[in-house]
């Protein structure tokens, strides 16, 4: 289990941590180049963490022998670390009830779309791996490609649909049906 | 002590000479304007959105090109100390509107739906016999758009929370869904604008003359920035070094602070800064077209033109990206007002602290009409007519939360050398001193200097929160 399934996520884990750490922590140096470099490295390598660190987690589970239902919430951890943290950022404003909802935002649902994407990619990947290795698998299988395409599909919609405004719009509409005004 | 007498004296009589020009020129330009049947001067009231304050040419702005607004101020008025009450969209629009605070007219945030309880400057300007037209952006919350049965014109539109789209925007007219008619929005509302102008012109030949107010409410400056051809791509070589903050993330917009999706989006700050400006410039550029029309018709000498902003912008200040924070840079407002015959001195700037709420009383002041107890504002006029006029010493700043931005509810108050914040939760006061620290990097809460200012300054909050209720 350790070895399987925590030592990737927490490996993307600490990526994500000292990318955000650097990240922000350059904000209390000067706005000169060291900042600058600090900024655009830390930022990049925090939205990879992030919107990315799926590939790698699942494709080394699934070929450490990982079961699907290990290798599916070890990829979801670290995207809802971050979406609790954005959460978590949001109590600073409004009732924690309300801040609960951010979780359905666009991004989020966005993000949750890359991931199970993801999932279907790092599936493919892992069985082209394995069949190098000389294992006897078929690599493209019904369920992680309809999954890849499935998932491509709602991610282009929702932002195909009126460059993500509408999903917002209909997002903000949510909230006052479940909160009012929010005064 | 003589030289100071003559000083004294002199200065006294130069006050009163200007003020005796200015009523002169005041009452020739309404005799002007009886000679085209018309008593009262024409209102043209432009609002742009989320215009930060320094973003124009004539505010000394580097690269950005507003000769429309330029114009304006070269003939007009630049407000440098125009600021709004509540620094967000639907409730500044409201104070606009009404004259008053948010907490009297109840649109406190984007959320809260206008109730149209409290009368409009547009209602009292056609109860005066105005033809009135509001154009363009309304934003307020609420089912669809009010019922203003008074305006002689109502086009604006509902799509996407009435924040419209740049491009073919779908337009209601006067209750009745139509397709756009000018790919972009700007020269949209501004060909409603003009044609509105035509036909009460053509009205007057006919026999029936009415001056008109025209409420011009643009979409640029609001995201996603996107300009027309011939516009769009013309910064994107600008240097922005100098203009944004120093610590502002060239890469990663997403992350500023205060955007609502502050976790992970990509995209350059600079680019979105660069379009920014472009859809500013679009617009201006419908502010000279609107300009060169009044010209033509003849209506520029008899016409009020003023142009605003809803609520100041920050570009990466504070490590801040939006319009909500009680930052200088949110709470200022671009505010120009070219007023042919009431001002001695064209060109110039004024000093005096002057708010979104004014505009209402301004008006109607400019119109002849009384200003309504409602109104929280104050007139502008004596600003105009004297740039020694005593202005206000202080106004109420509130913000109610409104989800999902990330800013709690505050109040405050701002001095002509002081800003004091209360935060409903989440966070410490606030305390600056904006004279010696314009830039606002120094809390003095919880300072020698914070605790000797703090109850002056709350008791100064308290009494103004108690009178403007």
């Amino acid at each position: 289990m350790m070895k399987r399934v925590m030592v990737p996520v927490l490996s993307v884990f600490i990526v994500m941590s000292v990318s955000y750490a650097g990240y922000f922590g350059s904000r209390h140096l000067d706005g000169g180049l060291v900042q600058q470099w600090m900024a655009c490295f830390f930022g990049t390598t925090y939205f990879l963490s992030i919107a990315f660190g799926t590939l790698y987690i699942y494709t080394t589970a699934q070929l450490r022998g990982a079961g699907l239902l290990q290798r599916i919430l070890a990829s979801l951890v670290n995207p809802l670390i971050w979406m609790t943290k954005e959460v978590l950022r949001l109590t600073e404003s409004h009732p924690f009830l309300e801040s609960l909802y951010w979780f359905l935002n666009p991004l989020d649902l966005w993000l949750l779309s890359f991931v199970i994407m993801e999932m279907g990619l790092a599936t493919l990947m892992a069985r082209t791996i394995l069949k190098k290795k000389g294992e006897e698998v078929s690599i493209f299988t019904m369920g992680p490609v309809v999954t890849v395409l499935g998932s491509l599909i709602f991610a282009i919609s929702i932002y195909a649909w009126g460059e993500g405004e509408n999903i917002y719009v209909f997002f903000l509409k949510g909230y006052r049906l479940l909160f009012g005004y929010g005064l | 002590m003589q030289p100071i007498m003559y000083g004294q004296f002199f200065g006294r009589l130069t006050a009163a000479i200007r003020i005796l020009f200015a009523i002169f020129l005041t009452c020739a330009a309404a005799q002007a304007a009886a000679g085209t049947g018309q008593d009262q001067p024409n209102l043209v009231f432009i609002l742009g959105d989320n215009h930060n304050a320094q973003t124009m040419g004539c505010a000394g702005h580097p690269f950005i090109q507003t000769p429309g607004m330029d114009r304006l101020a070269k003939e007009g008025i630049l407000f440098e100390n125009a600021f709004n009450t509540t620094s967000l969209c639907s409730p500044s629009r409201a104070s606009i509107l009404t004259g008053a605070y948010a907490h009297r007219h109840g649109v406190k945030n984007n959320h809260t739906p206008w109730t149209g309880q409290m009368k409009t400057f547009l209602d009292h300007l056609s109860a005066g016999g105005y033809a009135t037209a509001f154009i363009g952006k309304w934003h307020m919350p609420g089912e669809g758009l009010p019922d203003m049965p008074f305006l002689d014109l109502f086009v604006s539109y509902t799509f996407r929370e009435g924040q419209g789209a740049y491009f073919n925007c779908p337009m209601i007219v006067n209750g009745r869904e139509v397709p756009s008619r000018a790919p972009y929005i700007t020269a949209e509302v501004t060909d409603y604008a003009i044609e509105f102008m035509q036909k009460v012109r053509a009205e007057s030949r006919g026999g029936r003359s009415r001056p008109f107010c025209i409420y011009l409410s643009h979409r640029p400056g609001h995201p996603p920035y996107k300009a027309p051809a011939g516009v769009a791509g013309m910064y994107a070589d600008a240097d922005v070094a100098g203009v944004l903050p120093a610590h502002a993330d060239p890469l990663w917009y997403g992350k500023t602070k205060g955007n609502v999706f502050q976790g992970v989006m990509m995209g350059s700050y600079e680019d979105k800064y660069r379009k920014y400006c472009e859809t500013l410039t679009a617009m201006d550029r419908d502010i000279v077209r609107l300009l060169e029309e009044m010209d033509t018709m003849g209506l520029a000498e008899n016409t009020v033109v003023i142009y605003m902003g809803d609520n100041g912008m920050q570009w990466g200040t504070h490590d801040c990206h939006g319009i909500r924070e009680a930052y200088e840079d949110s709470l200022r407002l671009p505010l120009i007002v070219r007023a042919p015959g009431l001002v001695l001195d064209p060109g110039s700037k004024r000093r005096q602290m002057v708010l979104n709420i004014d505009m209402g009383p301004t008006l109607l002041e400019m119109a002849g009409l009384d200003i309504p107890a409602s109104m929280d504002g104050q007139s502008l006029a004596p600003f105009l007519r004297d740039p020694q006029a005593r202005g206000r010493e202080a106004f109420l700043i509130e913000f109610w939360r409104y989800f999902p931005e990330n800013t709690p509810s505050y109040i405050g108050i701002r001095t002509n050398q002081y800003k004091y914040i209360e935060f409903a939760r989440g966070r410490s006061p606030w305390l600056f001193d904006l004279l010696n620290d314009p830039s606002e990097l120094h809390n003095l809460m919880d300072t020698p200097q914070g605790e000797r200012l703090l109850p002056e300054l709350q008791v100064r909050l308290a009494k103004m929160i108690a009178r403007s209720q």
